[in-house]
């Protein structure tokens, strides 16, 4: 079969057999794909750093018949993470792109709009400012992958929501008014639905350069987590580490 | 009913939680212990015994030994004011192979590693820094993987580390010994040409 070529994004590698890799890409050309990079934990010559989680390559893979894993014949390096300083919080971001694009992406269905927003997102991690693209990507992949609800009604009265206040719940599927709110639910902050409503106009270039603490956009964040986890029944590992940082 | 007698099943079943064990190769290593002699399997079930019993961690490096401290911490040709710190036993071997290490070692049994939930808690850094703070170390190399999660590991360690009278250094990045420039991919490149020395 002849060579496939398509630009991709590394998420994951799992070592198979004495020297193999399994390796997990966010192909451009057919989504996530699997596939097995021979002899890759033994000699460094073929792949180098090519493997490395959220590196951006130029893969060159073929399928094989009746075989549900590719093989991956070699990797060119467009963009790697390891260019920058990985420090321990830089490298918890990264892992969490790498971790939610794994988990939310199906296999072999190409999209090019979480593409884009991935490679934009990584550009903005090169520094220690990664709040904000994490919270741009969070945002825009709970609403790609057609989780997101409507932010400014209560999803139980079917009031607007704007300017009032708005809750939200792990068991609801969207934002509540004060007199619908369960037991337990946390608000979500007017100025964070703004950024919210911010983040669907303007690419993420434009929010760089404003300081981004912490504290900024965490109910946001917290309720779209709550989304994301809720769709696929598990807790992401590194939402854990992002909150003990 | 299973394929085979309770025993063998049993047997089957644990050796396939070894790494790379799959079901065939299970059953292919059960079958050749039950075709062994008694002897060899008696001498492979002890052997196993006695690597549980007799081997534990050093109480310095944390490196597996059979005697504690373990040969590199009771040493006394060893400089013990130079600490390298790698992330598995095994990567002690690699660095001993130069011949040129005269110093110790002190072993993470790990690195950072966020998407397998690994963070600093889970790793023998409280130690480290414990015999840093203890005094007599000049010296610390930070000889983790040159990847992702080895190199945040190091980041970690040489914020951790700071101090006026330690020098913390990082293992250099490059071009492997007897390649090809040619074929060097751009990572690799980038590194050796920021790691570049004077002559």
């Amino acid at each position: 079969m002849a060579l496939k070529e398509s630009e991709a994004i590394v998420l994951r590698t799992y070592p198979l057999r004495e020297a193999d890799l399994l390796v997990t890409l966010f192909t451009r050309l057919e989504g996530k794909v699997h596939a097995v990079a021979r002899s890759a934990k033994k000699s460094k010559r073929r792949f180098g750093g090519a493997l490395e989680p959220l590196t951006y390559v130029r893969a060159y893979y073929e399928d094989r018949e009746r075989q549900e894993l590719a093989r991956l014949d070699s990797c060119d390096v467009l963009e790697s993470p390891l260019a920058d300083e990985v420090s321990y919080s830089r490298a918890i971001a990264l892992e969490h792109v790498a971790e939610l694009l794994d988990e939310l992406l199906p296999d072999r269905e190409a999209n090019d709009a979480v593409f884009r927003l991935t490679l934009s997102v990584l550009a903005q991690m090169q520094h220690e400012a990664f709040w904000m693209p994490i919270t741009y990507f969070e945002l825009w992949m709970t609403r790609l992958m057609g989780y997101l609800p409507e932010l400014s009604e209560c999803i139980v009265c079917g009031r607007e929501l704007n300017g009032d206040r708005a809750f939200f719940h792990a068991l609801a599927d969207g934002l509540m008014c004060l007199d619908d709110k369960r037991l337990a639910s946390s608000e979500i902050s007017a100025e964070s639905r703004a950024i919210a409503a911010q983040m669907f106009r303007a690419p993420v270039e434009s929010f760089t350069g404003a300081s981004w603490p912490r504290s900024s956009a965490s109910d946001l964040r917290k309720f779209l987590l709550q989304t994301l986890q809720r769709h696929i029944e598990k807790k992401l590992v590194t939402a854990g580490m992002l909150e003990k940082m | 009913m299973g394929r085979f007698a309770e025993p063998m099943t049993r047997l089957i079943d644990e050796l396939k939680k070894l790494p790379g064990i799959g079901s065939k190769s299970a059953q292919r290593l059960a079958f050749y212990v039950l075709r062994s002699s008694d002897a060899d399997a008696e001498a492979l079930a002890a052997a196993i015994r006695d690597v549980k019993a007799s081997l534990r961690l050093c109480s310095v490096c944390n490196n597996i030994t059979d005697v504690d401290p373990c040969v590199y911490c009771s040493s006394a040709t060893r400089n013990q004011r130079l600490v390298c710190v790698v992330e598995e036993p095994t990567n002690i071997a690699a660095v001993e192979k130069t011949k040129h290490f005269n110093g110790v070692y002190h072993v993470l049994h790990g690195c950072l590693s966020p998407l397998h939930g690994i963070g600093p808690e889970q790793l023998k850094i409280a130690s480290l820094l414990r015999r840093v703070e203890n005094g007599g170390v000049d010296e610390v190399i930070l000889a983790t993987n040159p990847t992702v999660e080895g190199e945040a590991t190091a980041t970690y360690l040489s914020s951790e580390l700071r101090r006026p009278s330690l020098r913390v250094t990082r293992i250099a990045m490059g071009i492997p010994v007897g390649s090809d420039i040619e074929y060097t991919d751009e990572v690799t490149m980038l590194k050796a040409m920021e790691g570049r020395r004077e002559m």
